[in-house]
């Protein structure tokens, strides 16, 4: 019972967490899924707007305005990224690490050449703060970070709709087919690429407000949180969520569960040296279900036909 | 799906609040969280002093739960998430992102940092009195910069280059580098900064400060210490000696030291812990501790590999 409730207060925590890195997951679900490219910008992309917050924040600029701006660092970032790609024709997974790579100095510049950055919730306005994550107040992030990933939603599900939003579905699932119709796949590339990582780099924004700092270390390892989330959502909603927008809501809440087992792990008591280990894990479960599931139904389809 | 949600959400909710009414009526164990940022020599030993010091004061009486963030800064939050949701009593926080993840969590639950070198750039105080005030304190692990200063002019009293090197992505190392080119500038010397990523240009960033310095002096970075043998294999090959800011550095790549004792440093952390525990100090007025001056502490064998005598005062580093 002690554990419940200890797991029960952990989670709002969990779920703000969980809610941040969803519209990063979100992020990582148009280029991985929509647009069939694996971008590894993101891990640079992620502290960039972090950084690109925090900067505005301590210079005086209002919270909103300041994830605005980091959204728009993240489109740049992800246009570098498309350049490389279709302008120099680098291999788009080789464009990500090389932009990821070079974002490493700059998130440094932004930062003013150190490593960590602090931004106080006693200081400042903040938009999220954890402080505030199990008061039942106006300052609560869970109702401001709900709303965000809805926005989210709504906006990319509108833009998906659009004639351009449909032409980047296109050039993902068929590009040689989409060229064939007359749309110009590389622009797409560049566009898909650019909204993914300016998603994830409001992300970054919040989560820096979230945990009080930027660090130029906070984005090792986001993309595999990013596409743990995409592929938890994909295994436990894929078969309630048809429709695209719902899906894209599915893929915040993979984060959400990401983090909630997360959080249950660390509640049951395990060592947390095992930490890395047991990430892995629940990601390399969540990959093999629906591998095991159609080899199952394949066997079974098989024996019938025999 | 929103319904569900909003659902497990309330849920949560309420359970926080029954939680909240019902408080322990046994008062006398405390629970104290560790958050480390990273598995680190000097911070394992931090850690160590802290929950002795505390187990020495207070017996039985205190649990003390360690967790380790494995060098992320979001599983810094995730971990003292769950030690407000468990209800812990102190929470310290063992280096700088971790004190940060901590100070956005609360400011109720009292928070004592520890290898944290700079208190007013890691929360962000403008007028620096040496207290942090609210629910925070600690000890902080900023090395003896003007004696080490001193000790290079000491040593090198030739010396008119040095170069500074040191991990970019570390806060703390940055930071006294900074401070160490202050002072070694007034005393008319050049200081030139080599900074390296990660343990991958390492070797490059080390030969390019050894052609450019007559001497290097290396801050309190954990990533150069995780990569002294790297660091050691440029610099005795180019005869270049290394002043290093703690012995660990020291006895892998330098070759004279005057640092602190992070053991030492855990111990007076978990002291203070102690009296914010018992009631016989208030956190809001506790200022931040730094550690006893140690003695001046020399590699004999890279000193004799480079051709350098050092002082008598000077004692030998034990190395294997």
């Amino acid at each position: 019972m002690a554990f419940l409730t200890s797991l029960m207060n952990a989670l709002p925590g969990a779920a703000a967490q969980g809610l941040i890195w969803g519209i990063m997951a979100i992020g990582v679900y148009i280029t991985f899924r929509v647009l069939d490219v694996a971008d590894l910008t993101v891990d640079g992309s992620i502290a960039t707007g972090g950084a690109v917050a925090v900067m505005l924040i301590r210079g005086g600029l209002n919270c909103w305005l300041a994830l605005l701006c980091a959204f728009l660092a993240g489109l740049l970032a992800g246009f570098i990224t498309g350049l490389f790609h279709t302008k120099c024709g680098i291999p788009a997974i080789l464009a990500g690490i090389l932009t990821q790579l070079a974002l490493y100095s700059v998130n440094l510049r932004i930062m003013g050449s150190k490593a960590n950055q602090a931004v106080g919730v006693d200081k400042y306005h903040l938009a999220v703060s954890q402080r505030y994550v199990r008061e039942l107040t106006l300052s609560n992030p869970l109702p401001v970070l709900l709303l965000m990933v809805v926005i989210v939603v709504i906006a990319l599900y509108w833009f998906f709709g659009t004639e351009r939003g449909c032409s980047i579905r296109a050039t993902g699932a068929n590009a040689n087919m989409a060229r064939a119709q007359g749309i110009n796949t590389n622009a797409d590339v560049v566009l898909g690429l650019m909204l993914s990582n300016g998603l994830v780099a409001l992300s970054g924004g919040l989560l820096a407000q979230f945990q009080g700092a930027a660090d130029v270390g906070m984005g090792r390892g986001a993309i595999v949180i990013g596409l743990a989330a995409v592929i938890i959502s994909e295994v436990t909603f894929g078969k309630i969520f048809r429709n695209f927008g719902l899906k894209m809501f599915a893929v915040a809440l993979g984060a959400v569960i990401y983090y909630f087992v997360l959080q249950i792990v660390l509640q049951l008591g395990l060592n947390t040296n095992d930490l890395k280990l047991i990430s892995a894990l629940i990601v390399a479960i969540f990959l093999s279900v629906p591998y095991w599931k159609e080899k199952l139904i394949h066997k079974k389809g098989g024996m019938r036909h025999a | 799906m929103k319904k569900f949600m909003t659902l497990i959400l309330a849920l949560a909710m309420a359970l926080t609040m029954v939680a909240c009414g019902s408080k322990k009526e046994d008062e006398q164990v405390f629970t104290v969280g560790v958050v480390q940022l990273v598995q680190h020599e000097a911070l394992d030993a931090a850690t160590q002093g802290f929950t002795d010091a505390l187990k020495e004061a207070l017996g039985d009486k205190v649990n003390v739960v360690v967790k380790n963030a494995s060098n992320d800064p979001q599983t810094c939050t995730t971990i003292v998430n769950g030690f407000l949701a468990d209800k812990v009593d102190l929470i310290m926080a063992n280096a700088t992102p971790a004190l940060q993840a901590a100070a956005a969590a609360t400011n109720t639950v009292p928070i004592l940092g520890t290898s944290v070198t700079d208190y007013a750039s890691a929360l962000e105080i403008d007028n620096w009195s040496g207290t942090v005030g609210g629910n925070i304190s600690g000890t902080s692990d900023l090395a003896p910069l003007y004696q080490q200063a001193a000790m290079l002019q000491e040593l090198f009293p030739n010396a008119k280059k040095v170069g500074l090197l040191f991990c970019s992505s570390e806060a703390n190392s940055k930071y006294q580098v900074d401070e160490v080119t202050k002072l070694l500038t007034a005393a008319g010397l050049t200081c030139t900064e080599f900074s390296f990523t990660d343990s991958n240009d390492v070797s490059s960033v080390t030969q390019s400060a050894c052609d450019n310095s007559d001497v290097i002096f290396i801050p309190t970075d954990n990533t150069a210490a995780s990569n002294t043998e790297a660091i050691a294999n440029v610099v005795l090959a180019s005869n270049t000696p290394v002043i290093a800011g703690e012995s660990g550095l020291c006895k892998g790549c330098g070759v004279a030291t005057l640092s602190i004792d992070y053991y030492e440093l855990g111990k007076i952390t978990g002291q203070m812990a102690a009296d914010v525990l018992t009631g016989k100090a208030d956190i809001s007025t506790l200022a931040v501790k730094t550690a006893p001056t140690s003695t001046k502490q020399a590699n004999m064998a890279n000193c004799q590999k480079l051709g350098i005598t050092v002082p008598a005062e000077y004692t030998a580093l034990a190395t294997e």
